[in-house]
């Protein structure tokens, strides 16, 4: 019972936290672009549910943070946005679209670009390779060549020119990070999803890659989501969506 | 073009671990070029050696069939018999194995025998039944003997080592009924009438009494595939085949030498069991026997008439205006001089051998008769080695297959696990699992083909050396065998296949005139060293036992067909290994890569 009693005020909890960026912005204007509805999770069919009931909605233009303790079903949730996954109850909609049914092989190279916690580059590659495979891998047609975006991508994530053939393996986390953003941006997704975006790296760059995230929210009008367990990165964020600790430790 | 691209990209990231398998891969696939080659190759000549050559047959009675049968007859019959055999059949029919059965219905089986041979209508017959293009030759032999002005070639003293054995009328031609005396006591060498030969090509003359053969030919073609052997003329021509050349014959050099006779004189012979009875032939050539392997065949037990130079050749016209021809003589039951005719059917190919012994069964041909060809039998036992390498070229392919597809799978299993983040990375950019897949299996199918590529090369240029190398091993190996039998034997041993085991048909009393002749035929050699064609070092049995040529060397060159063959083998071997990927791949979850955090 208890359980359901925190789910309740965890619930009631992000929904007035979203009516409050809603509100803090331009009203309804920006369109939802990615919509969890009664979406629960969990890993073994009829055990013990990691996410249960969750309704957010993500609306392009913003950077939404998700934060919450360890344990509280923060990569679950990636997983689910990302397309990684489908739950176990309920839908994620992409534009309207349940993904669940849709192709989400398509869905995780031309719509959404997930920046993992851990990177997850190609370390034999270079910097160049690792974003062009995914420009390749989104099938997307450019008008420009692809070497030329993927140095302009270099630049927009304030990287010198000469990394741009440098081996992945060669590269500090923090480059690494930002390689991995540029990446996620090369092939033009409308959702931005950013695992621990800044979890190891120090003050000066944290602020760099959220102001990064800004500008691509409110300039280019992507949506950008953010897990994170670190307030700072949420209060750099237009929305904090919180999530409740469901497992029980006592 | 994407799973292209990346393929090609990894392949050249991972030099290496590629080099690696592309060298397995070339040498097993060098190792298979080279079996596949073999095998290829012995087919060839399998298929190709007889299907552009013709191929001569002959119908052949296979006597210990005949004699089987005669013996249910006699046995069954023994009653009904002749009344100056009626006690001894009587007797046997009691108890087999007593001593009225040792000496067997010899007149019995000589009649059956003879009766087992088949008329020159006959052979048209099947000649006629064959579905397929066949065209015949054939000669006809029989004995004949000198007279006072005409004398064979002979030496006193390998006349007197055959006296024995042979007939009188060798050493003593005037004496008129002692010939035909003998072959009727003896039964034995001369008296073997559709005897060893029962029509084959080889040596029709072998049953002749008498001092000279008189062979009489068919065609050009016949005269070309004489027994003994071809020959070049010395002076004169040829006789014509039509009746306008009757009585015109050829003779050897040493026979006309010997009579001091010239083209154009006439020589007189007689009927060997009737003086009497003469006949008057022209000379119209004489020739010179340029090969002369057949002669040692016979050896000295055969009398003068065996010797090459005592050979006359006419035409088969010619002897049927002598009414010396096989089917007068065969008519005519009181005659000792039979006349041996041999029949030899001339094919386009081996194919059409096959189908003509199938057409001449099917037209009524007796079991009791075998249709045999000499370039078949002799073709096939020199392709054993081949065959043996054939054999050890298919093992050698299935080992290293096998072996090959083992150490793929296990090379292909490693990279594919230590590739799983790559995989997880793939698809967590949104490449689907079949891409991914299709993409491990196209680098490993680039790495392989590269592999196969280099070994077909390799393979290419060793296969020719390498497998004639291999078949002169086999070839050795098989004259080794050969060569230890002629040394505990003494003689070419009467054990393997091939043109030895023709006469296996022969019955088991042939088997002591042989050995007496083997011996005689030491004695012989040395005394009439001096005359060229009479020496027969082995005997009756070394002439058997000539040397088979083996087909020593093959074409193994690689040819379209292999390459062919092997890109179908390495696709199959790419996909088996492949398969292991494929199945990794497949069972891969995305979001597995949330777990793979380095």
């Amino acid at each position: 019972m208890n359980t359901v009693i925190d789910t309740t005020i965890a619930e009631q909890a992000a929904d007035s936290a979203a009516d409050t960026a809603a509100n803090a912005t331009a009203d309804t204007e920006a369109p939802t672009v990615l919509e969890l509805e009664h979406v629960s999770y969990s890993y073994t069919k009829g055990g013990k549910r990691v996410l249960d009931d969750k309704n957010y909605a993500f609306r392009a233009g913003r950077v939404i943070s998700i934060t919450g303790p360890s344990g509280a079903g923060k990569t679950t949730l990636l997983s689910l946005l990302s397309g990684l996954t489908t739950p176990s109850s309920g839908r994620v909609l992409y534009r309207g679209d349940d993904l669940a049914r849709a192709d989400r092989y398509r869905y995780r190279s031309r719509d959404i670009g997930v920046i993992f916690q851990s990177f997850n580059l190609l370390p034999a590659l270079t910097v160049a390779e690792n974003i062009i495979l995914s420009m390749d891998a989104s099938g997307k047609t450019f008008d420009k060549p692809k070497k030329e975006i993927a140095a302009e991508l270099i630049a927009k994530v304030r990287l010198q020119p000469e990394y741009v053939n440098e081996r992945i393996l060669h590269l500090s986390g923090g480059e690494q990070q930002r390689v991995a953003i540029a990446r996620a941006l090369s092939y033009d997704p409308s959702i931005i999803l950013a695992d621990e975006p800044t979890g190891n790296l120090d003050l000066s760059t944290q602020d760099d890659i959220m102001a990064i995230f800004r500008q691509l929210a409110h300039e280019e009008g992507k949506c950008v989501i953010i897990v994170t367990h670190s307030p700072d990165v949420a209060a750099q964020s237009d929305e904090v969506y919180q999530l409740a600790k469901l497992r029980r430790t006592r | 073009m994407f799973v292209l691209k990346n393929a090609w990209k990894t392949v050249m990231r991972n030099k290496g671990r590629n080099i690696l398998i592309i060298i397995i891969v070339a040498i097993i696939a060098a190792a298979a070029t080279i079996g596949l080659s073999i095998r290829n190759a012995a087919q060839e000549a399998r298929e190709t050696g007889l299907a552009s050559t013709t191929v001569t047959a002959t119908i052949s009675a296979d006597r210990s069939k005949l004699m089987e049968q005669a013996r249910e007859s006699a046995d069954s019959s023994s009653d009904s018999s002749d009344s100056s055999d009626s006690s001894a059949s009587s007797d046997s029919s009691d108890s087999s194995s007593s001593d009225s059965s040792q000496t067997p219905d010899f007149d019995a089986m000589r009649a059956t025998l003879e009766s087992a041979s088949l008329t020159l209508a006959d052979y048209q017959k099947y000649e006629k039944a064959s579905s397929v293009p066949v065209s015949s030759y054939y000669s006809e032999s029989t004995g004949v003997s000198g007279t006072d002005s005409f004398q064979p070639v002979e030496s006193t003293s390998s006349n007197s080592a055959n006296s024995s054995s042979s007939s009188d009328s060798s050493s003593d031609s005037s004496s008129d009924s002692s010939s035909g005396d003998s072959q009727n006591g003896n039964g034995q060498p001369g008296g073997q009438p559709g005897g060893d030969m029962g029509g084959g090509q080889g040596g029709g003359m072998m049953m002749t009494s008498g001092d000279f053969t008189l062979t009489g030919f068919s065609s050009d073609t016949a005269v070309a595939n004489a027994a003994n052997g071809t020959f070049t003329m010395v002076d004169g021509e040829v006789f014509g085949y039509d009746s306008d050349s009757d009585g015109k014959v050829i003779i050897s050099k040493a026979l006309a030498d010997f009579n001091d006779l010239e083209v154009g004189d006439t020589i007189t012979v007689t009927n060997p069991s009737d003086t009497s009875t003469t006949y008057t032939l022209t000379i119209c050539g004489i020739y010179k026997n340029t090969t002369s392997s057949n002669t040692d065949a016979m050896g000295p037990m055969g009398g003068t008439s065996q010797d090459a130079d005592n050979a006359i050749y006419t035409s088969v016209s010619t002897l049927k205006s002598l009414g010396l021809d096989a089917d007068t003589t065969a008519n005519d039951d009181d005659d000792n001089t039979s006349t041996q005719l041999s029949y030899t059917y001339v094919l386009d190919n081996a194919d059409d051998y096959e189908t003509f012994t199938a057409d001449v069964k099917a037209a009524g041909l007796d079991d009791t008769y075998t249709v045999q060809s000499a370039d078949v039998e002799n073709y096939e036992s020199s392709l054993v080695p081949l065959d043996n390498l054939a054999k050890f070229a298919l093992t050698l392919l299935i080992v290293v297959l096998a072996v090959g597809a083992v150490v793929l799978i296990v090379l292909n299993l490693f990279n594919i696990r230590e590739r799983k983040y790559e995989v997880g990375v793939l698809t967590a950019i949104g490449v689907k699992k079949a891409k991914v897949a299709a993409q491990f299996a196209i680098e490993l199918l680039i790495v392989t083909m590269c592999g196969i590529a280099l070994g077909v090369a390799g393979g290419a240029v060793a296969s020719v050396p390498v497998s004639n190398q291999l078949l002169a091993a086999q070839v050795s190996s098989q004259e080794t065998q050969a060569a230890s039998q002629q040394e505990q034997f003494g003689r070419g041993a009467d054990m393997g296949g091939g043109p030895g085991a023709q006469n296996t048909s022969n019955s088991s009393d042939s088997d002591s005139s042989s050995s007496d002749s083997s011996a005689n035929s030491s004695n012989s050699s040395n005394n009439s060293s001096s005359n060229n064609t009479q020496s027969a070092p082995g005997g009756m049995r070394g002439g058997f036992s000539r040397a088979v040529n083996y087909v020593s060397t093959i074409d193994a060159t690689v040819n379209l067909k292999v390459v062919g063959q092997l890109i179908l083998i390495g696709l199959g071997l790419t996909l088996a290994s492949a398969l292991v990927g494929i199945i990794f791949v497949m069972r891969y979850e995305p979001l597995q890569i949330l777990a793979d955090r380095s």
